[in-house]
């Protein structure tokens, strides 16, 4: 045998053998990388984000390092709070060095599974046993290949939207729970010059939003969606065509305010906290904020209003935000150990009362919530439906989603139209992302 | 030091000269062109490789097909090309504001100063205040509609017909200062005799700087001109990104070349497109300033001038 085939021979050995002990999943490679908790010192860096949209965060990470460094004298941990424009890129170039944090902050969906396509994450679900993991919330949109990969930490409920009670009220109006109601809703309130739903489109994010709720209400499946962005479907298709009709009913009702593309979204949902609007569409996590402004009695939540009749049509979209553990990390039991120790019950007890946000775990004491509009919210998301834009390319969002949203809503195009540049986005994607793609159609199996 | 070489060094006029001919200049230029090579001429050729692989493999002219052929591409550089229009204006607007505060107007340090102000302002401030100021119902729409101009209150940013020229006159009214700054610099160092003499010899306001004060800024405007253009072509991803909030919207609508080299880099995580945006956007800034030198070289004009 040549000296080449012979390392080839030993790298499939070792390939076998590495494969073998990651698929044994719960079985003895899990056991090992368990039992070797290392006892000499270790330096952890985790890299996060969360600061900017659940309040206090920062302070319960602080205490949980504390009280974790308490139980493991030999571990220490440094957590670095990331900016939103820099989460991303600071975390490929660390990936691009192999060089950075061990455990690193990931938002759910595409955003996990994508490192793990580049190989720049462990699963997570190699170190944390399947038992506990069957009780973190929206799990199966970190789940690739069989594995879970990074793990959820706090829920972000995608998106409510909140009413105002008084408002409505003056108006003659019940909280429109249908399409029709909503449509109906609209002219009612702008004939009494009320703006019947606050948002602003300026900076994008909100065209995202709107594609989830409304857009996931006549899917059957995720698969569709994933097979959309493959190209065994298409964005022409009468199902995704179906929600930009959906805007574009919007706009001819003016159901948003007149000023939505020149306000950022936060500028927008103002309006309604300031009370001249009677709806707009908030992230869950900042429920507690709006409803701390104007008052709990005022405040009504609910999800978007029902068109049609798909599974996951009048839910609330749920995501979790999740923590993931790094390629090149060289103590990963030791991440993973911390990350269930962010679950632990006095963990997710304080995380609640600090941020007010929703630990990602079925096992939170809900009795703990009480606003009632969070409780309604916990409920919504504990049955959730998926957040529809966490399974598509970035591009397609931001330049579909986003910028066609902008383009219908300014009036500058129709519901067609929108479809035929999404469609003609995702063929470019499938021609200049052929590996994401091919990785979305291996995703959508997961779903089928 | 021994004693003939500390005489040496007491008649340095007398060593030895190593003749190089038409080689010297670029012996005394070796040293910094080493460093400029290093810095530039890796980025270019790194920039050059990655613009022709794919996923480490070997693509040829793929990726230039993919930049050329995609419509957003087309679109971000037909707005670097519409922007351009605003060069011309520059030039012309700073020109009259140089020449009017040449002719000591009244309170002329205050006007320079208020001229020059708005260039000195970081990007992301003027991003900011005339994001609000431009909103549909911001400071600006709120003053016309209450003089009666409601009409004229449009969405500047939020419009597509509109946001690429409410983005130049941005452009404008910050590049402004500098020109004016530069012109006027030129201008006070003009000999006074001529345009003495000139008025003498009857030219009024409009003759004088036409014949005597432009034909003597040719070198600072032509200077300008480059600058300006290459701002326009490569230099206005601050703005962009800035004014949008990173998006290039309304849909497409400011998308510019460098925001699309952003994007599609960093956001999209397609590199390799991204370096052949940048290879044929970098092509196109060197033709500027080869047409620069060409148009240098053959009216004579130079800065110096």
């Amino acid at each position: 045998m040549s000296r080449k085939r012979l390392a080839a021979a030993l790298a499939v050995a070792l390939a076998c053998g590495a494969a073998a002990l990651a698929g044994s999943g719960t079985g003895r490679g899990q056991a090992a990388a368990r039992a070797a908790f290392p006892t000499g010192p270790v330096h952890l860096t985790m890299w996060w984000w969360g600061e900017q949209e659940a309040a206090g965060a920062k302070g319960w990470l602080a205490d949980t390092v504390r009280l974790y460094e308490q139980k493991h004298p030999n571990v220490t941990i440094k957590t670095v709070l990331q900016t939103t424009d820099g989460l991303i890129p600071s975390f490929k170039a660390a990936a691009a060095a192999k060089k950075g944090p061990d455990l690193q902050y990931f938002w759910g969906g595409i955003w996990s599974v994508g490192d793990a396509w580049a190989g720049n994450t462990k699963p997570v679900s190699d170190y944390i046993p399947r038992s506990e993991l069957r009780h973190y919330l929206n799990i199966r949109e970190d789940t690739w290949n069989g594995k879970v990969w990074t793990a959820p930490w706090y829920v972000q409920p995608s998106f409510p939207v909140l009413y105002r009670k008084d408002v409505l009220a003056k108006a003659g109006i019940a909280p429109p729970r249908t399409w029709s109601q909503l449509l109906s809703a609209c002219d009612k309130l702008n004939a009494k010059g009320i703006i019947p739903m606050a948002g602003g489109i300026k900076d994008g994010w909100f065209g995202g939003w709107l594609f989830s709720l409304i857009g996931a209400q006549n899917l059957r499946s995720l698969s569709d969606l994933l097979a959309a962005v493959s190209g065994e479907k298409k964005f022409t298709d009468p199902e995704f065509v179906a929600w930009w009709q959906r805007l574009h009913q919007m706009r001819d009702h003016k159901c948003w305010n007149n000023d939505i593309n020149s306000l950022q979204l936060y500028q927008g949902q103002q309006k309604w906290a300031a009370g001249k609007a009677a709806m707009t569409i908030t992230a869950g996590s900042d429920v507690k904020k709006f409803v701390g402004q104007v008052g709990v009695a005022k405040v009504g939540l609910m999800p978007m209003p029902k068109w049609a009749n798909g599974p996951y049509a009048g839910k609330l979209g749920s995501t979790s935000q999740t923590v993931g553990i790094t390629a090149w990390t060289k103590y990963p039991q030791v991440d993973a150990d911390f990350i269930m120790f962010m679950h632990s019950p006095k963990r997710m007890k304080a995380w609640y009362k600090i941020t007010g946000a929703f630990p990602a775990d079925d096992r939170f004491d809900k009795s703990q919530i009480t606003l009632p509009q969070q409780r309604l919210m916990f409920s919504l998301v504990t049955h959730g439906a998926p957040y529809l834009e966490n399974f598509i390319p970035t591009e397609l969002d931001s330049k579909a989603n986003f910028g066609q949203s902008q383009l219908l809503l300014g009036g500058s195009a129709n519901a067609e139209q929108a479809a035929a540049t999404t469609e003609r986005i995702a063929q470019r994607i499938r021609l200049t992302q052929r590996q994401t793609v091919a990785n979305f159609k291996s995703w959508a199996a997961s779903f089928h | 030091m021994n004693v003939s070489g500390a005489v040496a060094a007491d008649r340095p006029h007398q060593r030895r000269r190593v003749r190089l001919g038409r080689l010297e200049p670029l012996v005394w230029i070796a040293p910094a062109a080493c460093v400029v090579l290093f810095v530039f001429g890796y980025s270019m050729v790194e920039l050059v490789r990655t613009a022709l692989v794919y996923q480490g493999r070997w693509a040829g002219l793929a990726n230039f097909r993919l930049t050329l052929s995609d419509s957003e591409f087309r679109t971000a550089v037909e707005h670097n090309a519409r922007l351009l229009i605003a060069v011309p204006l520059l030039v012309a607007s700073a020109l009259v504001l140089a020449i009017l505060l040449f002719e000591a107007l009244r309170g002329w340090r205050f006007h320079r100063a208020a001229i020059f102000l708005p260039y000195v302002l970081p990007i992301p401030v003027i991003g900011v205040i005339f994001g609000q100021l431009l909103e549909l119902n911001g400071l600006l729409n709120s003053a016309l509609r209450s003089l009666g101009l409601g009409f004229l209150a449009v969405d500047w940013l939020g419009q597509p017909r509109w946001a690429l020229w409410t983005m130049t006159g941005v452009i404008i009214w910050k590049e402004l200062g500098f020109g004016v700054v530069l012109l006027l610099a030129r201008l006070l160092s003009l000999p006074m005799e001529t345009f003495e003499a000139a008025r003498i010899d009857g030219a009024r306001f409009f003759r004088l700087h036409r014949y005597v004060t432009v034909p003597q800024l040719g070198g600072v405007i032509a200077f300008y001109v480059v600058v300006e253009a290459i701002t326009m072509v490569s230099w206005v991803f601050n703005y962009v990104y800035v004014m949008t909030n990173g998006q290039g919207g309304p849909g497409d609508a400011t998308v510019v070349s460098e925001l699309y080299i952003y994007q599609t880099a960093f956001q999209y995580q397609a590199p390799e497109v991204a370096a052949s945006a940048a290879a044929l956007l970098f092509g196109a800034t060197l033709l500027l300033i080869i047409l620069f030198f060409r148009v240098q070289r053959r009216t004579g004009v130079g800065i110096d001038d």
